[in-house]
């Protein structure tokens, strides 16, 4: 139906850095505030996206895994607050037999009066955490983790090259184990005993895999893979210098602000100097390296509304942080139903544009 | 560039390598256990945004030593290798997955570390927890943790004293060996669930006795933190432990003779 978004000659979805970059900033978004209908609202948001927008590859499915891992969190939340207490409140709820821990294992209290007032107050608290970790899961039912990889900054390239390599190999090592073991059913052995897997199947699947590698790497070598890039000295010293200057501020940045001994202001300078350090050395090192790449993946315009999209959660969250602060951040004693803050909800509301924006294609579509 | 080449694929661990890992290790110590080193009245205790910035800042980290210890010392052999480590890593991560505490990662990374050095192990623990996380879908807040711990683990297990590449001769000295490699483990396997504890401590629980108290100092924190981690977490972290050991005990011998075969044969220079 939306065949006419994705023709361009080199268009293939969005770029996964800004599905990551979306799913990170409605995740800042849901850490500023503990508004129940604000973080419902980013959850429905984000499920709208990724069923609208989500391809049909084996990462899709992440989302739903991310949405049980965000309940288990509301649980494991709900659970602390009944056995080791949290915020009191007036209207309790039902009296569990309580303990005093002795001295000597911290003095705890266990059990206890259990308040309508506390309970929510967990409650809250354990849906902002699940938010952040379903935004998280939106990420990674969106994102390509292949076209993730290209991404990666190019002084990083043998490296990415190992991820790479890593995830072709996967799914040999599993044919592999299947031909091994028919192999090892052939001859007529079926033992389950563990000493005879381990010497029958588990050594020659690693045989076979490190034998592989080592074909793989000559077959590299032999196309001038890995071979010392011609980097004049000077650059080469220039560039290791800037990102261990970086280091040094960022570990200089990060002391300081553990102590009194610096002010604040000198310590968050320190720290974001640092970074800007090795983020220029990153970047320095990057250019120097002579790779070309086949087919480079652009930042196009759609990608920066899907971006811009979710700045506008952000957003949102800071304007009603200074107009309406009461409804961001509601009381939970007494007991009331929230408010919903305007401006935050708005600004969720245009995070859902990517829905419009960058949907998937239909597969009779462009292809 | 005369640049001498390694003889199997050992990662060359240069002296500003050593630096930059030095300082990501510095780094890193203050991201995981802030909550305890802050001082009451600190930048950090002031503000709730310090410990989002120490989980964006940690990848920045590690890459910045990724780039020291790849920088002109990687060849080819080193790069097929670690694919495929990652690849084998991958594929057994989720065995451990299911059940409480059982860790089927940490076991090969300590491996791979000892035959092929320090450098090649912190970045096989990086690649293969990368690979897996990509594999399946599950990059989250935790990966930049998990990777950084990883990666020291891998690197800790490459500097144990002894030789990488040549098996001890006698029947004793493997027996040796194996033993230091199964203590070495039990204790990486501890200190990395306080850590990874430490790291995310602050966010799991906000109210109560267990939770964190910014400002509080260490000597309110860490009686704190010992409860927290008791009531959650210490059997996951034993289990981590025991597994670990057991594994390394159990596939340790024939593991070593696999890889270092597979070292002997890459010298092809």
């Amino acid at each position: 139906m939306n065949a006419s978004i994705g023709v361009g000659p080199r268009r293939r979805g969005t770029h996964p850095v800004a599905w990551w970059g979306w799913a990170l900033l409605l995740a800042t978004a849901a850490s500023r505030t503990a508004n129940p209908w604000l973080l419902l609202l980013i959850v429905a948001v984000s499920g709208l996206v990724v069923t609208w927008c989500r391809g049909d590859e084996p990462w899709s499915g992440a989302y739903r895994v991310f949405l049980l891992i965000g309940a288990t969190a509301i649980a494991v939340r709900m659970m602390f607050y009944i056995v080791f207490g949290g915020a009191e409140g007036t209207t309790v709820l039902f009296e569990l037999p309580s303990i005093r821990l002795p001295e000597w294992a911290a003095g705890f209290r266990l059990g206890g009066a259990v308040s309508a007032e506390g309970a929510l107050a967990a409650v809250w608290d354990g849906l902002r955490l699940a938010t952040l970790l379903v935004c998280v899961g939106a990420a990674n039912a969106l994102a390509s983790p292949r076209r993730l990889l290209r991404s990666v900054p190019a002084a990083l390239y043998e490296v990415s090259v190992a991820v790479v390599v890593a995830l072709s190999v996967a799914p040999q090592l599993v044919s592999g184990v299947a031909r091994i073991r028919r192999a090892r059913a052939l001859r007529g052995n079926m033992s389950r005993n563990p000493v005879n897997v381990m010497r029958t199947v588990v050594v020659p699947v690693l045989h076979d895999a490190l034998d592989r590698s080592l074909a793989l790497a000559a077959a590299m070598a032999s196309r001038g893979h890995g071979r010392a890039a011609g980097v004049p000295t000077a650059t080469r010293r220039a560039t290791s210098a800037s990102l261990l200057i970086g280091l040094l501020g960022l570990c200089a940045g990060a002391y300081a602000l553990l102590g009194t001994a610096t002010p604040a202001p000198a310590a968050w300078s320190l720290l974001t100097l640092g970074a800007a350090a090795a983020v220029f050395g990153i970047v320095f090192a990057s250019r120097r390296v002579p790779h070309t790449r086949y087919r480079t993946d652009v930042f196009g315009p759609r990608d920066w509304a899907v971006l811009l999209s979710g700045a506008a959660a952000v957003a949102g969250t800071v304007l009603s942080g200074m107009a309406e602060p009461g409804t961001i951040w509601p009381a939970t004693s007494p007991l009331a139903a929230p408010p919903l803050p305007l401006y935050a909800a708005c600004g969720v509301l245009i995070a859902a544009a990517p829905a419009v924006v960058a949907p998937t294609r239909t597969r009779t579509g462009t292809g | 560039m005369p640049m001498t080449t390694p003889s199997s694929p050992r990662l060359g661990f240069r002296p500003r390598s050593l630096l930059a890992v030095v300082l990501a290790a510095a780094f890193g110590l203050v991201a995981t256990s802030w909550p305890l080193l802050a001082a009451p009245g600190g930048a950090l205790t002031e503000t709730t945004s310090g410990p989002w910035l120490f989980a964006l800042l940690l990848p920045v980290v590690t890459a910045v030593a990724l780039i020291q210890l790849a920088d002109g010392g990687m060849d080819a052999r080193a790069v097929a290798m670690l694919g495929v480590l990652s690849a084998i890593i991958a594929a057994v991560r989720p065995f451990g997955a299911g059940s409480a505490g059982v860790e089927t990662v940490f076991f090969l990374i300590i491996l791979a570390g000892r035959v092929f050095g320090p450098g090649f192990g912190f970045v096989l623990g990086n690649t293969g927890l990368f690979a897996s996380a990509l594999l399946t879908g599950g990059v989250g807040p935790w990966m930049p943790y998990q990777m950084f711990a990883a990666a020291f683990i891998g690197l800790g297990a490459g500097a144990l004293p002894g030789s990488n590449a040549a098996a001890p001769a006698t029947r004793s000295g493997r027996a040796v060996e194996i033993a230091m490699l199964v203590v070495y483990a039990v204790l990486a396997s501890l200190a990395f669930g306080l850590l990874l504890n430490l790291s995310f401590w602050p966010f799991a629980i906000t109210q109560g006795n267990l939770a964190y108290v910014p400002g509080g100092g260490i000597g309110e924190n860490l009686s704190r933190l010992v409860a927290y981690s008791a009531a959650t977490s210490l059997g996951w972290d034993l289990g981590r432990a025991i597994t670990t050991g057991l594994l390394i005990v159990l596939t340790g011998p024939v593991l070593l003779r696999v890889m270092r075969r597979t070292a002997r044969r890459a010298q092809w220079h």
